[in-house]
């Protein structure tokens, strides 16, 4: 078990290094982001005086499109490197293969939810510390990465790589996107944990339902 | 007999494209059948 | 084809001629109009077995998909993929006889209610797997990445309904379909279903025998090209 825990943490950290010396794929996603956040904003609010209703929408679209573009990166770095059969010939589970993704991709968009969220908060005259709010990203995130690191692999053995993850990704991950916004709802406006309870044990469930499926499944998606 | 129309359309698509599916598998079922046709006949050289 | 082949095709064809005939006659004939819905709620009569159908197909899928990544049998993969094809053509059905009930019935062709939005949700995972398929690097492949789409995607379908069922609970313009079913009403619908799902077997049956025979001759012409 530690043996494994040990071999996810190295994936994990190889993936840490590459992004931060190549630092210019992590900011090129968060200019994205934050300019899907800045464009929303402006057409919501220009469109309707309930900006207070649409901000958790806004949010997440902003961290949706960031988070897939993100996600795009975790096995398209291999490939674009022909990196992905020496991965493959690792005498690794493949499923230590998926968890030190899972975690590089994770930690990814989590970076990216740590600029944009506040710059969100701000333009909406929100208070910037939310507590509940990172406790929704961060299960929202898992959501997204435990499908995201599935989908990136099987996406990036096909034609038409960068639009084949999009496509694949948010059908599925509706259950999340609904979940999140609902949840944000309630902490933006100083709301009771009764009204997010039903959504954060949605999100808990879809985390874990997934983390387990895709844990399965992954193999089939590398095997050669 | 109001909306009769309607209700003409929602049948009259339902039909459109089940027909027009089997109508595909029938082509697709020629189309194999001349490549096994030309296959039998190139392997009988 | 065998002779087994050659019986189960026509009890298959002459059972579900007879379904549909019958399935016709009682929607237009025997089934009384709904007191509420007017002539276009006999919508309903083909709208939801076409529902079932669908969700039927990609239930179908799911387990092909398993049984095709476990034993790895050709077949499989074929069921699993004729099956996804006519899923998507009778959820893209739901998808139109559902508006086209809705706007006369109630005025608006979309809500966003938990059955709608998940067969919205359910086309898109479906079509996608399409897609994947067709652009994968070669068949093999195509065939795994299908497998996998269509386990993931049908684990999908449940929470997806219950995300917007709570959803929308919270935001009751739900449209309810006022009133039980009354027995003829009940008998019709049933009929219906059975002739839905017979003409899913017959079609499910010939498109994964023509994609087995596809991949015989692919298999072939590369013997012969060897």
């Amino acid at each position: 078990m530690n043996r494994a825990f040990l071999k996810i943490i190295t994936v994990f950290w190889k993936d840490m290094l590459t992004e931060l010396r190549t630092r210019e794929i992590i900011i090129s996603v968060l200019v994205f982001a934050l300019l899907v956040l800045v464009i929303f904003s402006f057409a919501f609010s220009i469109a309707t005086d309930m900006t207070e209703t649409v901000a958790p929408g806004i949010l997440w679209v902003a961290l949706t499109f960031g988070g897939v573009i993100g996600l795009n990166r975790i096995f398209a770095v291999e490939k674009e490197n022909a990196c992905l059969e020496g991965l493959m010939l690792c005498p690794v589970d493949r499923a230590v293969i998926y968890w030190g993704k899972m975690a590089g991709g994770f930690t990814f968009m989590l970076a990216v939810a740590v600029v944009v969220t506040p710059v969100f908060l701000a333009l909406f005259n929100l208070p910037i510390f939310l507590p509940r709010l990172a406790l929704v990203i961060v299960l929202a995130l898992v959501g997204f990465a435990s499908v995201g690191t599935l989908f990136s692999a099987l996406a990036v053995n096909t034609r038409a790589r960068d639009i084949m993850l999009p496509i694949l990704f948010l059908p599925v991950v509706v259950p999340v996107i609904v979940s999140a916004v609902k949840a944000t709802g309630p902490v933006l406006v100083g709301g009771p944990w009764g009204d997010m309870l039903t959504w954060l044990q949605i999100m808990i469930a879809f985390d874990i339902i997934y983390l387990v499926v895709a844990t399965l499944v992954f193999e089939f998606v590398v095997e050669e | 007999m109001e909306n009769l129309g309607y209700l003409l359309a929602a049948y009259a698509v339902i039909w459109a494209l089940v027909f027009g599916y089997v109508l595909f598998l029938q082509r697709k079922q020629r189309k194999l059948q001349r490549q096994i046709d030309a296959l039998k006949e190139s392997m009988e050289k | 084809m065998n002779s087994n082949h050659t019986l189960r095709d026509s009890i298959l064809w002459g059972l579900g001629f007879a379904l549909m005939i019958a399935a016709l006659a009682m929607v237009f004939v025997y089934v009384p109009t709904e007191k509420h819905g007017g002539i276009v709620q006999r919508i309903f009569y083909f709208h939801v077995p076409v529902a079932w159908v669908a969700f039927l197909a990609f239930f179908v899928t799911f387990i092909s998909s398993v049984l095709y990544l476990w034993k790895r049998a050709i077949k499989w993969d074929a069921v699993a993929c004729a099956s996804a094809e006519i899923g998507v053509i009778f959820t893209t059905l739901v998808l139109i006889t559902g508006p086209i009930w809705a706007k006369p019935a109630w005025g608006i062709w979309w809500t966003w209610d938990a059955r709608l939005t998940t067969s919205l949700v359910l086309w898109l995972i479906y079509v996608v797997y399409l897609l994947v398929r067709s652009l994968a690097a070669d068949p093999a492949r195509g065939a795994r990445y299908g497998a996998v789409i269509g386990i993931v995607g049908f684990i999908d379908v449940p929470i997806v309904f219950l995300t917007v069922n709570l959803w929308r609970t919270q935001h009751p313009t739900t449209i309810i379909f006022e009133g039980g079913l009354t027995t003829t009403m009940l008998i019709t619908l049933l009929v219906c279903i059975a002739a839905f799902t017979v003409l899913y077997v017959i079609l499910v049956i010939r498109s994964a025998g023509l994609k087995t025979m596809e991949a015989e001759v692919r298999r072939l012409r590369i013997m012969k090209a060897e």
